[in-house]
């Protein structure tokens, strides 16, 4: 077997319990992929502006014990008062279910552990988790995963698993809340997250990564998001991790015929986070929306790779990204829109566009098109600037202070994000979240 | 929609410049080592700086690998077996006026619709024209001489001004800058030499027609051009070639050096043989473009029509060091048939108050693949720096591809960048329109895709916007189904 200490990811892996024949040959499969593959370079082409460097520093080891040492009381400083919804907890990528509440749930609906699945009945979830790249992701034959994915497929051990069947519909939102409470050492969780809507299923999913602490941890996630044609997901994702953390995210979207997505993605915490948000459409009429706000501080550093492919005829994309940078901070935006031959009448708008507040920040961005169909109507567009003087001196000129006129002409510029969240407590606690970072950021 | 049939027999037109002119060439067996290096440096007399030049460079080229990394795909290129130098013969007794010149030549360019001594008269353009690899007429050289302008071709300019050669070849484009600059350093054959001294405005647009002629030659152009402190110089640049089976290498580098308050303007239409409907015999066009803004308020302009060769991997840069230097560039780009390009630019901004637009036109017909690949890198020290860059495709026929790769790398607070990018079809919509008013389909459509172009074509001087409207005409009216 390939050694796999020889890429810096060996402490990641352990040997995990034997579910099923597949599922071993699987992350066998994958354990050698991450062998052959080696430490991704600059020179790749998507890593060209990532560099792994500090998440190689440290040590990470898999969580291998179940947290029980914590109490709902802990939560408190964690929840969104007032938010009504079906609430999961993962402590350090395990399911916690004394701290979750998931209530009443509606008939046709199913919340799992992919643990607890793995144990009993891990046949249920085959057809997802045993499956080739390609189903994952249009356009590549017989390729390895990519890196973290491989690690998730070799490593995961829980996470949660969402089956809506066909016209299942849920009121309140589901709210799964990753946790990371600090350990005597660095610590991986790779969750795994199946979300699999039925037929003109509908459903919200609120996904917030928070932490107890500052400590040094590393999230590995990856969601396997399938929608049924006509479903409606929306997917409201608020990564707050700890400002030491790791935070990795791979989201593979699945859309039928006539189904609709729409995300949301906030990133405010993590000293360094890469989220790959990869879809596809595999039936005509599909919608699917990316939206995203990132606040990269002083020595943070975060990085999104969108790749989204329109695989069939007569569907729509949308994605919009707006950054805010300042102090140290950098991110990176690699956007690439696919249109494949044949996929005629396609829509895709995807937009860029960032903030920088200090001389000592920097953002590299590249919205990519690649079109292979002459019917289609595709744009991006980018921008890099600053506040605008005038601005600020209307502000300044009505008697508000300077440090508060720059938040308010921050908070406008990311409003149009955070506008998109669905519900009015979730924007808040979002809005809070931005202004209170921006207040302590050194502006100047 | 179907096509007319009138429509078709466009779309499959034959290379309208595509003939070999019947002249004895003098030219090196196929391969390249140390002895070739020297020999062609010997064979062109130059001194002893520029041979160990040219060898460092070769020698630094062994140790480099081919690039990969652009979206064309072509078979390997076996380097030993391409010949490296051709030059027309009689190269001791070279013309001193267009009476001495060799009759077939100057048939050869008029077939090609230059005419020189007509062009002499009209347009007032001086022409270094080059036949395959060494320059065999210059006109207008007394003229320029009497304005100080130093125009001729770089094998001269190494022996009348090794100073100038001394101090500015290899400075903006380096031997270690890439493959395909190494190789260029180590084996060029001939280019041009420009030089506006301080405060001249050169008196005419000076222009090189480039052609490759002799079979299975690899043409390595060199061009240079540096103009001083409060200078203008606009240069134009053409290619059109033979028809070829094999297909021809082609690895120019060009280095444009602009000083204080001086401005260069450079404009190409490449009209290079782009092989046949398989896509067998067309050229490939590998080349290195860069201008350095050295001064302050200078100013470098690129405008490029860029509608032959197989293979194009293009990228005319500028690196706008000087406090508030300009950096443009203006390209329209077509691929049909199989053709594949790869182009774009780069502007990096080092100085305060750079600025730079770029405007990108892409027409993507048949089989043709078109990339976009830019870079915008805005750096640290660059207060007020503005970049604008739009690019826009056009898609023909539902088997093209057009990509667009922009990076774009901000460093600076202060900065502003804007990019725009669109993908699209010529719309039943328009051209029912112009139907509707009486317009054929090739009409139409030639009249949509010049208006798609005409940001582009609005840079370029008045000649060459004649014959690009004429070349994209020729390329693509009615490629539409």
């Amino acid at each position: 077997m390939t050694d796999l200490t020889a890429n810096g990811f060996g402490s990641w892996l352990v040997d995990s319990v034997s579910h099923a024949d597949w599922l071993d040959d699987q992350r066998r499969l994958s354990r050698a992929q991450i062998g052959e593959q080696g430490i991704p370079t600059s020179k790749q082409e998507d890593w060209r502006y990532t560099s792994l460097k500090g998440l190689l520093e440290q040590c990470f080891t898999p969580v291998d014990e179940t947290i029980t040492a914590l109490a709902p009381d802990d939560l408190e400083d964690i929840l969104i008062p007032g938010l009504d919804s079906h609430r999961i907890v993962l402590v350090n990528g395990r399911y916690a279910p004394d701290l979750s509440m998931p209530g009443e749930i509606p008939k046709g609906v199913r919340f799992d552990s992919l643990r607890t699945l793995l144990d009993t009945d891990p046949d249920a979830v085959r057809d997802h988790l045993n499956r080739p790249l390609s189903a994952l992701r249009a356009g590549v034959e017989d390729e390895p995963q990519p890196l973290f994915l491989a690690l998730n497929t070799a490593g995961f051990d829980d996470g949660l698993v969402v089956r809506l069947e066909r016209a299942a519909m849920l009121e309140r939102p589901i709210e799964l809340i990753h946790l990371s409470v600090g350990m005597d050492e660095p610590r991986v969780a790779q969750p795994r997250h199946l979300i699999i809507l039925g037929e003109g299923a509908q459903a919200i999913l609120i996904e917030r990564y928070v932490s107890l602490g500052d400590s040094i941890y590393c999230t590995n996630a990856v969601l396997d998001i399938s929608l049924g044609c006509d479903a409606i997901l929306r997917h409201e994702r608020i990564q707050m991790e700890s400002a030491n953390a790791f935070h990795l995210t791979g989201l593979y979207l699945n859309q039928d015929a006539g189904s609709h997505y729409q995300g949301v993605n906030i990133g405010l915490g993590a000293r360094w986070s890469r989220t790959d948000l990869v879809t596809d459409f595999r039936g005509e009429h599909a919608r699917c929306e990316l939206q995203g706000l990132y606040l990269a501080g002083d020595r943070q550093f975060m990085d999104y790779h969108l790749d989204v492919t329109h695989s069939v005829p007569r569907c729509t994309s949308r994605e919009n990204f707006k950054g805010i940078l300042y102090g140290r901070g950098r991110a990176v935006f690699d956007g690439n829109v696919v249109v494949a031959r044949h996929a005629q009448k396609s829509d895709a708008a995807m937009s860029n566009r960032n903030l920088m507040l200090s001389e000592s920040a920097e953002v590299d961005t590249k919205p990519q098109l690649d079109i292979h169909a002459d019917d289609v109507k595709c744009s991006h567009g980018t921008t890099v600037g600053q506040l605008e003087p005038e601005m600020l001196f209307y502000l300044r000129s009505r008697g508000i202070s300077a440090a508060l006129a720059r938040r308010m002409l921050c908070l406008g510029f990311a409003g149009e994000i955070i506008q998109t969240l669905s519900s009015e407590l979730l924007r808040e606690h979002v809005s809070g979240q931005v202004g209170q970072r921006l207040e302590s950021a050194p502006l100047d | 929609m179907t096509s007319a049939p009138a429509v078709d027999d466009i779309v499959r037109s034959e290379y309208e410049h595509g003939f070999t002119t019947e002249i004895a060439s003098e030219t090196f067996p196929p391969g390249l080592d140390d002895g070739v290096v020297r020999a062609i440096s010997r064979r062109k007399g130059e001194p002893e700086f520029m041979t160990e030049w040219r060898l460092k460079a070769y020698r630094h080229w062994l140790t480099m690998t081919e690039p990969n990394w652009a979206a064309v795909a072509y078979p390997k290129i076996d380097f030993q077996s391409i010949s490296y130098f051709s030059a027309p013969k009689r190269p001791e007794d070279m013309p001193k006026s267009l009476d001495e010149i060799d009759p077939v030549l100057l048939e050869t360019y008029q077939k090609l619709g230059i005419p020189l001594e007509e062009q002499k008269a009209l347009a007032g353009i001086a022409v270094d024209a080059v036949f395959d690899s060494v320059s065999v007429a210059t006109t207008f050289r007394k003229s320029l001489a009497e304005a100080g302008v130093i125009f001729c071709s770089i094998s001269e300019a190494v022996h009348d001004y090794p100073d100038l050669i001394k101090q500015y070849l290899g400075s903006v484009v380096p031997h270690t800058d890439n493959y395909y600059a190494g190789l260029n350093a180590a084996v060029f054959s001939d280019g041009t030499f420009v030089y506006v001294p301080k405060g001249v405005r050169c008196p005419m647009e000076l222009s090189t027609y480039f052609r490759i002629n002799a079979r299975n030659t690899g043409q390595f152009e060199r061009t240079l051009i540096v103009a001083e402190a409060g200078s203008y110089v606009s240069y134009l640049e053409g290619c059109t070639a033979p028809q070829r089976d094999e297909n021809q290498l082609h690895a120019a580098v060009v280095e444009l050096i602009v000083m204080e308050d001086a401005e260069i303007k450079y404009s190409t239409v490449q009209n290079w043989y782009p092989g046949d409907a398989q896509g067998k015999g067309g050229i490939y066009n590998f080349v290195t473009k860069r201008g350095d803004c050295r001064g302050a308020r200078s100013k470098i302009s690129w405008t490029q029509v860029e509608t032959g060769s197989a293979i194009t991997w293009k990228y005319p840069s500028c690196l706008l060091r000087g406090e508030g230097s300009v950096g443009e560039f203006y390209s329209v780009a077509v691929t049909k048939g199989r053709q594949q390009a790869d182009t774009g630019t780069k502007m990096i901004h080092i100085g305060k108050d750079t600025r730079s637009t770029i405007v990108s036109k892409g027409i993507s017909a048949n089989q043709g693949r078109q990339t976009y690949r830019g870079l915008v890198r805005i750096g640290q020290r660059a207060d007020g720096a503005r970049n604008h860059t739009q690019c826009d495709s056009l898609l023909i026929g539902d088997c093209c591809t057009a990509n667009t790769v922009p990076y774009i790398e901000v460093r600076n607070p202060s900065a502003n960048m804007e990019h725009e990018a669109t993908t699209s079809k010529i719309s039943d919509d328009q051209l029912f329109y112009c139907r509707s008013r009486g317009l054929t389909a090739e009409d139409a459509v030639s009249m949509i895709v010049n208006g798609f172009c005409k940001e582009v074509f609005n840079e370029l001087p008045m000649e060459f916007a004649v014959e690009a409207q004429k070349l994209l005409s020729i390329s693509l009216e009615g490629a539409v189904g």
